[in-house]
């Protein structure tokens, strides 16, 4: 029964796919987007208002078919506040998103209601690429319905929210998500309204920060002669201002004079970059490395230190900041894998 | 499970299950509180449900009482009680959302329940309510899961259900109004459990019939068709009693269901009798009747109206009687020995009375006459409350008391025909009724209940003879109140000598009367009437289907549009609509507004681009700025800036290539 519903799933979301074609967000839910069908409950519900009816009828009672009209066109009316729940809403996601193996990536979803009416209770699910297992990395932690993860929420009238999806990632990789999906069940769970939106959602799974190497040795030297900075901060000099760089080291001063955004420079952090290499981590095999790596990577972005990284195709010119430390765990997890044509 | 909800599910059971107290047995509603009481306790402390080898143990011992009490699981009385059981157990093991959506739609069908035998208004209201309530129950159980900020309030959550009712309203009524109904029922209703039997008995014994007067319930409506006969023929025929022991009349069960043919005189009257429930078999009917429209119902030997099932539910019954009649054929021998037989011991005084007076009256109308002259001569009063009689209760009430109801004149009346050999019944029913002025029919209560005598006169049959008439004339005319003295107990009298309360009665009775009519009796006959009132020709089963589609799409269309009027942003101001229109305007003409532009930017760089509309877009911006965000001069109005924006027709031009911006320029 389930292997039966799982592969109706899969069927109606590739026929959504090519009935829509692909998405740019933000997408606007229209209302010829919206598929809705009665729950289990509903059904039930349904059985037993046939039953109403026919009790009602056989006992050629007029109350008891009023009763029973009335409970069958609430339930016609929660249909349409049903379908309501979705129209017309708005979606932005994040695409990218960042995570460690065996971490979670969170896609963040911006949900606009421009109309005066709350909404409630909407999901939004991740859903795995088609078949599952295509993507790297995904085929782990689906459910039934080819779900990834999913978040819940509700969004205010005339305001916005974000639901964050967290999905879970087992193993580094590039997990690319071709479908996101928009359900509610709101307000009595008697039907579940839903909506797809085909568009790719990537997270970069990064490798899990592993190892017991010691930093190569010029970032042991760097190490050192920082901890000899923090007696005495050594200043050296300013030099333009970029983001990133710690504000701890604006030179407000020369702000408030009136002069360009700058940052003092000290010796210490002045010093040469490391470089942490692939060629220095012999013996180990292909994931250790990329651990090990990982973990460079983040001692070193904690400690404040330039950094560059070099991996057998790729090279990554040091430098610091949080917009550097997301490249080089980028080009890390998307180590070895194809890009997808 | 939130314990507040549970507490909300437990609540709602319990209303749906106050609407059937009278019905379901006792120790189901006992147990069902039992289990509400257990499960409730354990959520308190946080514990979870009993163990399931406990549940389904109790399930079973519970199946099984019910079915030793009542011998079947078919039946409304049956299945709601076993129904109830099965919430109540469920509610034992309520763990998960699932749990309480199978509560709620045994909610919904228990409601139903209720109402398939039920008739009132109240009713229906208040399980609607329950309904409201359960929906309620059902939406914050729903949204508490899943929605990060917690289900809606009550408060909240009553009205948005409350709307979506109202919403459900129109769609209801469309389908309630032309619905097709069925003449009768689509397989065999299994037969309730019997309620209490109301309003007259088949027995009368002195005293009886004086309880009644004493109750102000209605016992049947009736609508006259045209003519509405006198007073002194206003009798409604009951059950008729023959075998007497001394001190009680009993009906007598040897009654074939065959009436002999009478012949009529006199006006016919035609009546609907609109017949409360009171659970005997009988139907009352104007004396004596002739034609009726229930084809299950036959006459008795002795013209009372009976069907096979007792009257459990109110009826509707259409039918014709004359109130002068003789009897065709002549009486047969086997009713004549039924109707003048007597307890032989018993009453010795009145027989020794009946021999003297037959003595000098061997005419049986002359005899007739003597007696009741003997009521009116004695000092006979007729009151609510005699004194008890025991023993020999003609003897006493002839010779001592001389006080009595109608009950004990029929009764003495009777016995002194049959000792003088003239047979004689008492027949029991209702005398008179009250006049509804605000619509047009009469109302009968209990209080009219009333007994009388029919005695075999040769060459005319039976003759009523009401000898409660002979004593208090006013009785027969103008009804109970009117014949009994200011001191007797009679209920509510202060009621109906207040004149606004006494019309205040008769306005609800007549709403009742209404809803009774238009709501409970709604069918076929009804939809083909409204059908014709529709102007719709030849009416039939098919055309009311297609009223039913066409009135069902547009109801939905309806509703489709009610349901999403609310995503339309609100309206914007005029003045914002019009200057938008201008942007729209000038958009056309192919200098689209950028969305960071504010009028004053936008007016300037539509003058660079378009230097022909330059004069006319400035002025314009500058107005809206003014009416907007400044303190327009007097002689600007909204008004004029419309006609302003409406007189405005700018030509396309293709947009020049590489406009470049103005300090660019400069340099």
């Amino acid at each position: 029964m389930s292997t039966l519903r799982q592969a109706a799933t899969l069927k109606l979301r590739a026929w959504a796919a090519r009935r829509h074609g692909p998405d740019s967000l933000p997408i606007t839910i229209h209302r010829r987007r919206i598929y809705i069908l009665p729950t289990r409950f509903g059904i039930m519900l349904a059985l037993m208002l046939i039953a109403m009816l026919v009790a009602a009828l056989n006992y050629n009672s007029n109350l008891g078919l009023a009763f029973a009209f009335l409970m069958a066109s609430l339930g016609v009316v929660t249909m349409h506040h049903c379908n309501r729940n979705l129209l017309g809403l708005c979606v932005d996601a994040t695409t990218e998103a960042d995570a460690f193996a065996d971490g979670e990536a969170r896609f963040e979803f911006l949900l606009r209601n421009d109309s005066s009416v709350e909404r409630r209770d909407i999901e939004i699910r991740c859903l795995a690429a088609g078949t599952g297992g295509r993507g790297s990395g995904s085929g782990d932690g689906t459910d039934a319905g080819g779900t990834m993860g999913s978040g819940g929420g509700g969004v205010q009238p005339k305001s916005s929210a974000t639901l964050t999806v967290t999905i879970p990632a087992a193993r580094r990789g590039v997990l690319r998500l071709h479908q996101f999906e928009l359900r509610t069940r709101y307000p009595f769970g008697w039907f579940h309204a839903w909506s797809y939106a085909q568009c790719s959602l990537i997270a970069y799974v990064a490798p899990s920060p592993l190892g017991s190497r010691a930093l190569p040795p010029g970032a042991e030297r760097g190490n050192a002669s920082r901890s000899e900075v923090r007696g005495d901060e050594d200043f050296s000099g300013l030099r333009p201002y970029q983001p990133g760089i710690p504000l701890k080291h604006m030179a407000w001063k020369v702000l408030a004079r009136g002069g360009e955004a700058a940052v003092r420079s000290y010796s210490s952090t002045a010093a040469q970059p490391e470089w942490l290499e692939w060629s220095s981590l012999e013996g180990l095999d292909t994931e250790d490395r990329l651990s090990q790596l990982c973990l460079w990577i983040l001692e070193s972005d904690a400690a404040q230190r330039p950094y560059g990284l070099r991996i057998p195709g790729q090279e990554i010119s040091p430098a610091q900041g949080a917009a550097h430390r997301v490249n080089c765990l980028r080009a890390l997890a998307a180590y070895g894998i194809a890009e997808p044509q | 499970m939130p314990y507040r909800d549970l507490q909300g599910i437990c609540a709602c059971l319990a209303l749906t299950l106050a609407a059937q107290v009278a019905s379901l047995p006792a120790w189901v509603l006992l147990t069902v509180v039992a289990c509400a009481g257990i499960r409730l306790l354990l959520a308190r402390r946080g514990g979870t449900a009993p163990p399931r080898s406990l549940r389904l143990g109790l399930a079973a011992v519970a199946i099984v009482l019910l079915f030793l009490q009542l011998h079947t699981f078919n039946g409304l009385a049956a299945g709601s009680a076993l129904l109830a059981l099965m919430a109540g157990l469920k509610l034992l093991e309520t763990q998960t959302t699932r749990d309480i959506y199978v509560i709620t739609l045994i909610i919904y069908f228990l409601s139903l329940a209720a109402l398939l035998e039920g008739d009132s208004f109240w009713m229906l209201a208040y399980l609607i309510g329950v309904c409201w309530l359960t929906t309620a129950t059902l939406l914050r159980l729903t949204t508490a899961g899943t929605t990060g900020g917690g289900a809606p309030g009550w408060r909240l959550s009553l009205r948005y259900v409350g709307r979506l009712m109202s919403q459900a309203l129109p769609l209801a009524l469309i389908l309630w109004l032309f619905f097709p109904r069925f003449s009768g029922p689509l397989w065999h209703l299994p037969a309730t459990a019997r309620s209490a039997e109301s309003g007259l008995s088949d027995t009368m014994s002195p005293g009886d019939i004086t309880e009644l007067a004493l109750s102000d319930d209605v016992a049947f409506r009736v609508h006259f068709e045209d003519a509405v006969p006198p007073p002194h023929e206003r009798y409604w025929r009951g059950p008729v009693l023959h075998d007497f022991d001394g001190h009680t009349w009993r009906r007598s069960y040897s009654a074939p269901l065959h009436a002999a043919k009478l012949r009529t005189e006199g006006p016919a009257y035609r009546y609907t009798l609109s017949l409360e429930p009171h659970q005997h078999h009988w139907i009352f009917t104007l004396d004596w009747p002739v034609q009726w429209d229930l084809p299950r119902a036959a006459l008795t030997a002795d013209y009372t109206l009976v069907q096979p099932e007792p009257v459990s539910r109110p009826i509707n019954v259409q039918a014709t009687s004359y109130t002068r009649v003789q009897a065709a054929e002549p009486l047969q021998p086997m009713q004549r020995r039924r109707d003048t037989r007597l307890p032989p011991d018993r009453n010795p005084r009145t027989l020794q009375l009946s021999q003297t007076l037959r003595r000098a009256h061997p005419d049986d109308m002359d005899y007739v006459r003597a007696v009741l002259g003997m009521f009116t001569q004695q000092a006979f009063y007729y009151t609510l409350t005699p004194p008890r009689l025991a023993g020999d209760s003609v003897d006493e009430f002839l010779f001592d008391t001389k006080r009595g109801f109608c009950g004990h004149y029929a009764s003495a009346f009777a016995t002194l025909m049959r000792d003088a050999g003239i047979p004689a019944r008492v027949v029991t029913g209702y005398q008179g009724g009250t006049f509804n002025r605000f619509a047009d029919y009469w109302i009968v209560r209990q209080s009219d209940a009333h007994a009388w005598d029919e005695v075999w006169i040769e060459g005319h049959g039976w003759v009523r003879i009401d000898p409660t008439a002979a004593i208090a004339p006013s009785r027969v005319e103008h009804g109970l109140d009117a014949a009994l003295g200011a001191d007797e107990p009679l209920g509510s009298r202060w009621q109906r000598d207040t004149p606004w309360l006494a019309d205040t009665r008769l306005r609800l009775d007549a709403l009742r009367q209404l809803w009774r009519e238009r709501i409970l009796f709604f069918d076929q006959d009804s939809q083909q009437k409204m059908l014709e009132t529709l102007r719709i020709p030849q009416p039939d089963g098919q055309k009311l289907v297609m009223v039913l589609a066409a009135a069902l799409t547009i109801a939905l269309c309806w509703l489709t549009w009610t349901v999403r009027r609310e995503l339309k942003p609100t309206p914007k101001p005029p003045l914002v609509r019009h200057y938008l229109r201008l942007c729209a305007k000038l958009a056309a003409a192919g200098v689209p507004r950028m969305p960071h532009e504010g009028a004053q930017a936008y007016a300037a760089r539509v003058a660079r681009c378009r230097p022909d509309l330059a004069a006319q877009v400035t002025a314009l911006c500058q107005r809206y700025n003014f009416l907007r965000y400044g303190t327009a001069p007097a002689h600007i109005t909204v008004r004029q800036f419309e006609t302003a924006v409406r007189a405005f027709r700018p030509k396309f031009k293709p947009p020049r290539p590489a406009l470049r911006p103005p300090d660019s320029h400069a340099s």
